[in-house]
């Protein structure tokens, strides 16, 4: 498109010559008329157009197309050569000669185009040469009639005038050249004008360019050509055309290479999308800069009712387009406007649509029972591969079905656990069926293969099939446990002495394996050392005798159980969970009393009540038990295998209960239960006697003792006994001295200061004195002399070093009569972020940046909402439309920014809602 | 006065009742402004400086609301005595003021002789509405202040010690001669919080809801009264002390004890924040400044000191031995001794605290605990025979905050304000020394032992660290590969081997504890023979 654009432009162009160059021919023509009156008709006329002819024709055809593009040379060489002509005008003999030499290259112009060339044209000496040239004329002659065609055509009508012409010119220019004395070329022009006309006939096209663009030296300007028009109608806008072509008219240069094109392009193009883009950056800055941004611009959520929207429904689709044009079709709104019945004729159905839906569901019907004869004839194949090959496509469906619907997933996971579940219930691939028994009682080795692999593989599928069960139980067997243990503790609680019975009769059954059971008696190691064979042999006694009595106690249990099976409810009904302990209290309250001393510091006090100490017995009891079981159980491990087997089997009993007997304890309340479990107690802590510390009373120096003394008597006070005077009226001195009396050797300042080095010693430990080890790092006594290695000593120094810093650098270490905790407190340390927060760099500017409450507590109610805005505020329904160029002028809005808080904020933000999402991708590009 | 003629003398353009006012909201707006803004000027994020800008300016913003509420909605100064010529201020007594007050203020003089349940000791709701009086042998009561109406009076027929409102005046605890007791208006026991033991002292912490006792063994307890839950269980290990004191500022609890010692502690940890001598002699009463900042504690040794918290010094030290201590709201310091009570000062601002006011009870009344009213000014005091009170004026807040403490609170209010603090109630380790470095960076030589993945993970940059070395080429044959690849295996391992090393040396310490622990686990009797001695 733009090629042929620029064509036309060219041809427009070319028109304006061509109408100036007619012009100038209709203006010449009553001359050249006058010329030809004058003029005799020759031979020499034609002649001398025939060898104008042959002089093109002369290079050959391709020789000639070369000659075209002579006007290329550079406009000085070409100036030159015009000189030459022009003086060679003068003895043309020798200049005829010689031209060919200089456009020797010039041979090559395209034949058809030779006739514009009109240097040639004015020269008539080429009538002398005829000699040389003559022989190639008959040679070409066929092609100079082709070549001729349109141009000869035009011609022929003139052909006569033309060759009288061209004799004019030539004798006219000569008149001239010597009337004037100024070369032949300076009068060509007016000649040209007339040969304009005759070799302008070409077609104009980019081949065969402008005439002054082919000679080039300006010999005939647009001037010239212009100056006989003065004065005629639109001269003057002729003129001007040209005049701003001229003005306009600049060199070309020639085309950089591509890729130098397309990096400037590319430059030019970013600059400009610089420069668009930075039109952005106010606005995006104070989006940037904005607390908070706000998208509630337009509240309007459009539709609101349900009518609304429907009175708003356009149908679109084929279907809904079908529908509307139904529903509101006139005839149906009329037909409901009125009353029903109109609406039956309307439900008219015509015969073909009648006869259509008929045959549909005849056509369905008999789809349906070829298809259900199908199904019959493949339920009757009896094919095992036909089935089998079905069936593996339905699995391979279904597995694909699955993988893609999360429905049959669970359908077929469902399906799995059924069928697992079956598994379990019928065990049908145990082996359990007739066939497999049957195959079994034969014996398996008797079998062939096929019906081996058959076994196999339905074993097999029996494993795959329970192994979910196996971990199911796994994790559900700890509860049936559990609810086993409330069963059973519910029929303890329903008194059921069977239960108990059973346990005592384990319990025996244990011991007496215990006291069966013959030790032997290691034979190396520690243990067979003769003083702790004794020890064991002792212990040894001391346990069976322990079990003995257990065992004692057992049956003396067993018995009673049996025996007052009858009794025991209606005492349960009588006892209270704290009465319990009353005949315990013999044996248990002991080591129970001395443990609870340890925790428990009001035990201590002589002001103590017995409830108290029922009720802590009644929380202790378990506690105790349990322990004594515990530290049986590390003692033990220490101790001897035999002690532990006959401990364990104690430990054993008392663990068995050990969950229940709690509340076995507090619901039996059976004196029996008690005792056995008291002896239990006994027991266990016959060794743990000898553990028991002594509770640490907390040591009250001799001040608070005073101070105990006062609150005793605090009766006495009340009475008001103490002397009312104020007390500044003691002598101070006498005081001091008091006060020095009473305190007479309590250095609170040396007390203190020896707390503080020791918490200092806590916080930060002494680094441990370095010291060798005898016979490390030495090899003979020679080393010793020289001490310790110096990296030791080093390290030590460091360590020193380091702890002294550490002191130094304590918040206390200026304050002697202070201590501050170094301590960390590790509940507290989620109070404190452990790094920065991101965009903190400066651990002040953040601490600083948070000093200050936000809290509608802290702040007044017209400056909370400030405060805690939102980065974004929008609306839910709101749509965020992309950002739109707006002007903003940033200085102002910066110094909004600083004037004013939120509300100019928000009322900023309001005018350009759905920035923020927008403005990224524009910075991006930017 | 003063001020006014300062003003004028500095000459400015506004007329001297504006400048007045300016300088005024100047001061206000510091305080709500809560301290200096950083210095943003030195921030390198552009983004940053800009948004803390804008939140500076919102605060300060803020800071001049509140003070302009503060000037123009809390119209009441507090006043006080001033004395003319040769008149002192403590001369004035109590009749003296009863002449010149109004009536309803005249009201709060009197004494309440109930000589046989005596000594009796006070608490006041934060609002200073209700006051529970508790003696000695047993009598508890809650009293309205306002309209002098008694609640409820109980016996319980115990030794009572102490007795503080928990968060309203709904419910109180006493500390009775076993075991505290939380009972409510009615008289109802609602608890018997038995793990406290024998109690000497409570404290109440308003915003984290923690009942906090010292009983007889020198044991502090925290017991969180909305779940029940013990929060802390302490063991002081400097004997039995009856002195215990919540700083209002942090819920720091503060003890004194026999040795002059003064320990700070917070319910999640189990060694005191701070333990500072105070006194010479044992410490026999504490009270905190409203603001936190000041301390005061009597010795034995007949000295009151005043101290700053912020530096751990003393500020002044006053002669005069103090059954009992308490600041005032507006900071008055009272101070309790056998039968007189004396009101001291601070007038200059400059916490140089002078002789303000006395009082002196008739003859044998022992002075056991004086407790500021708040909001009014009035001090109570309650003494072996009953409980007095008389007017201070200039003690007490004259602009109260309903949203804070509302005297005239109704019962809808009342509730609702419950349902609040409960939703605002702290948890007990927010209890810290300085509660303003809540959510503050937490001081880099606190750190914790790094932990085991931490150590491993730095064992392992070091390590890779050694990887990325290429080694040098030797001399031609004598570059060979396996040579480079032990040289690095060695590398590497020397990298590691600190690491390994601290982490044995830990191991090492752990065993040596064990071991001694297992040691001094008993050994069979059978071997206890061969063990050596201790030697003591």
């Amino acid at each position: 498109m733009k090629e042929k654009k620029k064509r036309n432009k060219k041809i427009d162009l070319c028109y304006s010559w061509l109408f100036a160059a007619t012009i100038n021919t209709i203006y010449s023509m009553p001359d050249e008329k006058r010329k030809v009156a004058e003029a005799t008709a020759s031979v020499k006329m034609k002649y001398n157009k025939k060898q104008k002819r042959q002089h093109k024709k002369h290079g050959g055809s391709g020789d000639d197309k070369r000659k075209r593009r002579g006007p290329r040379l550079p406009s000085s060489m070409r100036k030159a050569l015009d000189g030459i002509n022009s003086l060679n005008r003068s003895d043309e003999d020798i200049d005829s000669d010689e031209t060919p030499d200089f456009y020797e290259y010039e041979e090559q112009l395209p034949q058809e185009e030779s006739k514009k060339n009109r240097r040639f044209d004015p020269v008539e000496n080429y009538e002398y040469e005829l000699p040389e040239n003559f022989k190639d004329e008959n040679v070409l002659s066929d092609d100079d009639d082709d070549e001729n065609d349109d141009s000869g055509m035009k011609r022929s009508s003139k052909q006569l005038g033309d060759d009288v012409e061209d004799e004019d010119d030539e004798r006219h220019l000569r008149m001239l050249e010597g009337i004037t004395g100024m070369p032949t070329t300076a009068f060509e022009g007016k000649k040209r004008k007339k040969n304009l006309i005759i070799s302008e006939a070409y077609p104009e096209s980019e081949f065969n360019p402008s005439r002054d663009v082919l000679d080039g030296n300006g010999q005939i300007s647009v001037e010239d050509l212009l100056e006989p028009l003065q004065g005629k109608s639109g001269y003057s806008k002729l003129r001007k055309r040209m005049q701003q072509m001229h003005k306009k008219s600049t060199s070309v240069q020639a085309p950089l290479p591509k890729a130098e094109q397309e990096k400037l392009e590319r430059k030019a193009v970013y600059e400009q999308s610089k420069k668009d883009i930075t039109k952005w950056e106010p606005l995006v800055k104070m989006n940037r800069e904005a607390p908070t941004i706000c998208f509630d611009e337009d509240t309007n959520l459009g539709f609101s009712t349900v009518g609304a929207i429907a009175s708003a429904f356009e149908p679109r689709t084929e279907f809904e387009k079908k529908m509307a044009s139904l529903v509101n079709d006139d005839k149906v709104k009329e037909a409901h406007k009125e009353d029903g019945s109109k609406l039956l004729e309307l439900n008219k159905i015509s015969v073909e649509d009648y006869l259509w839906d008929r045959n549909h569901i005849a056509k369905m019907r008999s789809l349906l029972f070829r298809h259900e004869l199908k199904r019959k004839r493949i339920k009757k194949i009896k094919s095992k591969t036909y089935h089998r090959l079905l069936k593996k496509d339905r699995i391979k469906a279904a597995a694909v079905e699955i993988l893609m619907d999360p429905e049959a997933a669970k359908e077929e996971a469902r399906k799995e656990e059924f069928k697992r579940a079956e598994e379990r219930m019928t065990l049908k691939h145990k082996n359990s069926s007739k066939w497999a028994k049957r195959i079994l009682k034969r014996g398996l080795s008797v079998q062939d293969e096929g019906t081996r692999a058959a076994i196999d593989e339905q074993l097999q599928q029996h494993a795959l099939l329970t192994r979910k069960m196996n971990t199911t139980k796994d994790s559900s067997s700890s509860s049936d446990d559990s609810s086993d243990e409330d069963d059973a503790d519910e029929n303890s609680a329903g008194s059921d002495q069977d239960e108990a019975s059973k346990l005592f009769a384990k319990a025996k059954e244990k011991t007496l394996k215990v006291l069966e059971e013959d030790d032997e008696v290691p034979n190396s190691g520690v243990l067979s050392l003769p003083f702790m064979s004794r020890g064991l042999k002792k212990r040894k006694e001391e346990a069976i005798q322990e079990a003995k009595l257990a065992l004692q106690e057992y049956e003396s249990s067993l018995k009673e159980l049996e025996d007052s099976a009858g009794e025991e409810n209606p005492r349960i009904g009588t006892t209270t969970g704290r009465m319990v302990f009353g005949p315990v209290k013999r044996e248990a309250p002991v080591s129970s009393k001395k443990i609870k001393t340890d925790n428990y510091y009001g035990n201590s006090d002589s002001e103590d009540g017995l409830e108290a100490e029922d009720t802590d017995v009644g929380n202790g009891m378990n506690d105790d038990v349990q322990k004594n079981v515990k530290t049986d159980s590390v003692t033990l491990h220490e101790d001897s295998e035999v002690r532990d087997s006959v401990f364990k089997g104690f430990d054993d009993i008392v663990r068995d209960p050990g969950q229940k007997t709690s509340c076995d304890v507090a619901i039996f309340a059976s004196g029996k239960w008690k005792k056995m479990k008291s002896g239990n107690e006994v027991d266990a802590n016959i060794d743990k006697s000898t553990k028991v510390v002594e509770p640490s009373l907390p040591d009250h120096d001799l001040v608070e003792a005073g101070e105990e003394s006062d609150t005793d008597s605090e009766g006495q006070m009340v009475d008001g006994i103490l002397s009312s005077g104020p007390k500044t009226s003691y002598e101070l001195p006498s005081q001091e001295e008091l006060i020095r009396l009473a305190f007479a050797g309590d250095d609170v300042e040396e007390d203190f200061e020896k707390d503080k080095q020791e918490i200092l010693n806590q916080e930060n430990p002494v680094p441990e004195k370095p010291n060798l080890i005898p016979g490390w790092g030495q090899w003979t006594h020679i080393q010793q002399k020289k001490g310790l290695p110096s990296w030791m000593v080093d390290e030590h120094e460091k360590a020193k070093r380091k702890r002294e810093e550490a002191l130094k650098k304590r918040k206390d270490a200026h304050l002697k009569h202070v201590i501050i905790s170094e301590k960390l407190d590790k509940k507290a340390e989620k109070l404190h972020t452990k790094t920065l927060p991101y965009p903190f760099t400066s651990k002040e500017v953040f601490e600083q940046s948070i000093r200050v409450p936000v809290g509608p507590e802290f702040n007044p109610a017209t400056a909370v909402g400030a405060l805690n805005q939102p980065q974004v505020k929008k609306k839910s329904g709101i749509i965020i439309k992309p950002i739109k160029f707006e002007e903003v002028n940033p200085h102002e809005k910066t110094e909004e920014h600083k004037r004013s808080g939120q509300k100019q904020k928000t009322n900023r933000n309001k005018g350009n809602g759905g920035k923020r999402t927008q403005v990224r991708p524009v910075v991006v590009k930017s | 006065m003063g001020a006014k003629e300062e003003n004028d003398a500095h000459g400015n353009i506004l007329p001297p009742i504006e400048q007045e006012i300016v300088d005024e909201l100047d001061t206000k707006v510091k305080k709500y402004l809560r301290g200096e803004s950083a210095n943003l000027e030195v921030l390198q994020d552009k983004k940053l400086k800009g948004q803390l800008a804008v939140r500076e300016q919102l605060y300060g913003k803020s800071a001049k609301a509140a003070a302009k509420i503060e000037k123009w909605l809390m119209p009441s100064e507090g006043g006080y005595l001033e004395a003319e010529g040769v008149e002192k201020t403590w001369r004035i007594k109590q009749e003296a003021i009863a002449r010149e007050v109004d009536i309803l203020s005249s009201r709060n003089q009197y004494d309440i002789v109930l000589p046989e349940l005596g000594p009796y000791t006070l608490d006041f709701t934060p609002s200073g509405r209700y006051m529970a009086a508790a003696g000695r042998k047993g009598h508890l009561a809650v009293v309205d202040m306002k309209n002098m109406n008694l609640i409820k009076e109980i016996q319980v027929r115990e030794t009572v010690r102490d007795v503080v409102f928990l968060h309203n005046e709904l419910f109180f605890a006493a500390a009775q001669k076993k075991y505290p007791y939380i009972y409510n208006r009615d008289g109802t026991e609602l608890h018997c919080l038995k793990e406290h033991g024998a109690v000497l002292k409570l404290q109440f912490l308003r915003n984290h809801f923690l009942l906090a006792s010292i009983n007889k063994f020198g044991q502090l307890r925290y017991q969180d009264v909305t779940t029940g839950e013990m929060i802390g269980n302490f063991r002081t290990g400097l004997g039995r002390t009856d002195v215990m004191q919540v700083n209002p500022f942090n819920g720091v609890v503060a003890l004194g004890h026999s040795g002059g010692t003064v320990t700070m502690w917070k319910p999640t940890m189990a060694a005191p924040l701070v333990k500072m001598l105070c006194n010479q002699g044992p410490v026999s009463a504490l009270a905190f400044h409203p603001n936190g900042h000041l301390m005061a504690t009597s010795g034995k040794e007949r000295k009151i000191k005043i101290w700053d918290l912020r530096k751990y010094e003393v500020v002044q030290t006053l002669p005069g031995h103090a059954k009992t201590l308490d600041f005032s709201q507006k900071g008055l310091l009272a101070v309790g001794t056998g039968s007189f009570v004396q009101i001291l000062g601070d007038f200059s601002g400059s916490q140089n605290y002078t002789r303000y006011m006395g009082h002196s009870m008739a003859k044998g009344y022992q002075v056991g605990k004086v407790s500021f009213r708040p909001y009014e000014d009035v001090l109570g005091i309650g003494h072996s025979m009953g409980w007095s009170s008389i007017l201070i004026p200039g003690s007490g807040e004259p602009n109260f905050d309903s949203w804070v403490a509302n005297p005239f609170e109704t019962s809808k209010q009342r509730r609702e304000k419950e349902v609040r603090s409960l939703l605002d109630k702290l948890p007990p380790e927010t209890i810290m020394l300085d509660p303003t470095k809540i959510g503050a960076v937490r001081s880099a030589r606190n750190k914790e032992k790094p932990t085991k993945q931490e150590i491993d993970d730095d064992m392992q940059t070091a390590a890779e660290a050694i990887k990325g070395i290429t080694m040098k080429n030797k001399t031609k044959g004598r570059n060979k590969p396996s040579k480079k690849a032990k040289k690095k295996q060695e590398l590497i391992a020397k990298a590691k081997r600190p690491f390994l090393e601290q982490q044995l040396k830990e191991e090492e310490s752990l065993a040596k504890k064990k071991q001694k622990l297992s040691e001094q686990g008993e050994l069979p009797s059978s071997l206890q023979r061969f063990a050596r001695k201790k030697t003591t």
